[in-house]
């Protein structure tokens, strides 16, 4: 058992789960969607970002990278919360669709990292 | 990823990034759970905006202050908590940051990424030279000169500092960098389509060998201009095919050859070097008894053009063993050269010419010195190995000095700015004293004693006219450039010295055919240099010195015809 492995799983997967349980819930009911899981969707996926560089394999560099797009979903998405005056149905549809790019983008980085582990022979 | 510097720095950055946020992020989110105070007294939370621009402003030690309302003590606490883990994180994260891009390993990453683009971009012929030496100092200003491009690598960093402070207008692409490894020629551009060549001027010339194999399996399309004294190492490097080798004692041996029978060539040769012009006198070597000091790879090459003309000699070395055929000639003496009974017995009082040839230049100039006092009608030869010294060997009035470093650049620069010249002075230094006598007069009296060199190479560029006329199938011969264009039955003053075709050669041309592709070297002056590359470019020109006519204008011919 690797402790590095298990850290950065652990990152990678909770930014999904995290990301997918802002997304998950009605579009239009503003209750569903909480500003502090969209936070912590940010944070844990900023991590996840920083663990992911310094591998320059090929798969590395996919994971990389869709890790930045998760990212840029969830950075727009913060933006445009603090920048509504008063929450309306139309903007956190807005919101919640652009974490649903992000969760595409964390589901995807999660089943290159799963199919990377299974490939690995050790 | 070729972009190495950026991942050395992000990689360096993994742990410091990870703080920030993870120290952000702890703060930030306190801040938003702890309840404050507005204005009116009544509860509220900061939004994360709100937090994480505070945070922002405390971590970086800026400090706007409490926004925004004034803290609670609850808040103040936390906000305490929150100075001394993301203030702590911040600078740990710039010391990084300042220490990843002071190190010399992203700084030669950065350098080597600058300088692949630049060579990247050359779009004009270029030279890699490797190696800053005294040779290569003086070769690159010449190239440039000549108007091709220089890439310079050398392994040391101070090297590379004293070129960049060299006052040189044009400024080339440079590397710290091992020249003996293959990535560091590839970075050099050896598979630009625009290299041409590689100069490698080690001292050590198995480094030479080296980089000479290596060009060869990169690029075998490129020349290697190189130094090798030793034999064995020379065979090698020319099985290579593709190295220009410069033996500096071969050279020098063949100059001596040629100064005994053929003073004139010599003339010929300072003149393109452009040492002298036609009127410096040549040299006659006196053919009496020759004294050798110094019996390495200089002497051996000297005794071998001696015994070819059977000229006596003595041989002076102290560190060599004689043949035994030697000690019998008495043709050896084992002595330190510089002592004057050595000097005696060696009978330098008859001798005519005394060549001081060892490997130490003070030895050299010591020597010249005593034997001066002894008999001061001597001809004297002198070896010099570096530049450095050259004052002093000028200021003891020497015949003839020889230095192996003024021969290497020269040759050098020669060979690679204007091979042209180069291929004319390796034809005529097997030609007889006859021969180069009668050219030397021929230059002087038609063109003065320092006649100009040209180069016309017929291609569309060059020599637009003749380009299209051969094309179109004309039979030109050479002597149509020489006529002159204000009575074309006459002739101007150039003189051709060479035709190169492919790998033919022709020395003084005269009535060739021209065909497409010719390199063409002329001697000329100003006057006749014009003629040439009018008659060259010009159709109308070219069109009179071959009828005699005015070409006419074809639009303005039908104008004309139309009014008739």
């Amino acid at each position: 058992m690797n402790l590095q492995k298990v850290i950065s799983g652990f990152f990678f997967i909770l930014a999904m789960t995290l990301n997918f349980g802002f997304f998950y819930g009605d579009t239009e009911d503003l209750l569903m969607h909480t500003n502090y899981e969209l936070y912590a969707a940010l944070v844990v996926s900023l991590i996840a970002t920083v663990l992911k560089i310094g591998d320059k394999t090929q798969i590395g560099s996919v994971l990389l990278a869709s890790s930045l797009v998760a990212d840029m979903q969830l950075i727009t998405a913060t933006i445009v919360w603090t920048l509504t005056e008063s929450m309306t149905v139309a903007t956190m549809a807005m919101i919640v669709s652009l974490s649903g790019g992000a969760l595409m983008a964390n589901i995807t980085s999660v089943i290159l990292y799963i199919g990377e582990t299974l490939k690995s022979k050790r | 990823m070729n972009n190495n510097a950026l991942w050395i720095i992000l990689q360096r950055l993994r742990t410091p990034l990870l703080v920030i946020i993870i120290t952000y992020s702890i703060a930030i989110l306190g801040m938003v759970l702890i309840p404050g105070l507005d204005d009116k007294g009544e509860i509220y939370h900061l939004s994360f905006f709100d937090a994480f621009y505070f945070i922002s402003y405390t971590a970086s030690t800026i400090g706007f202050g409490e926004t925004p309302y004034e803290f609670t003590y609850d808040q103040r606490m936390w906000v305490l908590i929150c100075i001394y883990l993301t203030v702590i994180g911040w600078f740990y994260a710039i010391g990084t940051l300042v220490s990843v891009l002071s190190d010399k390993m992203l700084r030669f990453e950065i350098m080597k990424g600058r300088f692949r683009k630049r060579v990247k971009a050359l779009d004009t012929n270029f030279i890699i030279i490797l190696g800053y030496n005294h040779i290569n100092s003086q070769v690159i200003p010449k190239l440039l000169n000549y108007g091709l491009e220089v890439v310079l690598v050398d392994i040391s960093e101070d090297k590379i500092n004293g070129f960049l402070l060299e006052d040189i207008s044009h400024s080339i692409p440079v590397m710290v960098a091992d020249a003996m490894l293959t990535e560091t020629l590839q970075d050099a551009g050896i598979h630009h389509k625009k290299c041409i060549a590689v100069v490698s001027h080690f001292y050590k010339e198995d480094k030479n060998l080296r980089i000479t194999i290596l060009t060869k399996f990169l690029n075998p399309n490129i020349k290697v201009i190189t130094k090798a004294t030793k034999r064995d190492t020379i065979t090698s490097l020319l099985d290579t095919d593709i190295a220009k080798v410069e033996n500096p004692f071969e050279i020098f041996a063949k100059r001596l050859d040629i100064a005994l029978t053929a003073p004139h060539i010599m003339i010929l040769e300072n003149w393109i070097y452009k040492n002298y012009d036609l009127t410096h006198e040549a040299t006659f070597l006196p053919q009496g008894k020759y004294i050798i000091c110094g019996y390495g790879r200089l002497g051996r090459a000297i005794k071998e053009k001696l015994d070819f003309h059977d000229i006596p000699y003595v041989i002076i070395d102290e560190s060599v063993m004689p043949t035994k055929k030697m000690i019998e000639h008495e043709l050896f003496i084992s002595a330190n050269a510089d002592d004057k009974e050595v000097l005696l017995e060696a009978g330098i009082e008859e001798a005519s010419v005394l060549i001081a040839g060892t490997q130490n230049d003070i030895d050299n100039i010591s020597i010249i010195l005593t034997a001066k006092k002894l008999n001061p009608k001597l001809y004297f030869i002198a070896r010099e190995n570096t530049m450095k010294e050259v004052s002093i060997f000028e200021a003891a009035n020497i015949d003839w000095l020889f230095m192996i470093e003024r021969i290497l650049i020269n040759k050098t620069s020669l060979q690679l700015a204007n091979p042209l010249k180069h291929t004319f002075l390796q034809k005529i230094i097997y030609k007889d004293e006859m021969w180069g006598n009668a050219l030397v007069n021929l230059l002087k009296s038609q063109l003065g004693n320092n006649p100009k060199l040209m180069n016309l190479t017929i291609t569309r560029q060059r020599a637009y006219a003749l380009y299209n006329k051969i094309e179109a199938g004309e039979r030109i011969h050479l002597d149509i450039l020489l006529k002159s264009l204000s009575d074309w039955t006459k002739y101007h003053k150039a003189i051709p010295l060479l035709l190169k075709r492919g790998k033919n050669e022709i020395l003084l041309p005269r009535d060739e055919i021209l065909k497409l592709g010719d390199q063409l070297l002329f001697a000329c002056d100003e006057e006749s240099k014009e003629e040439i590359e009018y008659i060259a470019s010009n159709m109308y020109d070219l069109h009179y010195i071959c009828t005699g006519e005015e070409k006419k204008n074809w639009a303005l011919n039908k104008f004309m015809n139309a009014f008739k």
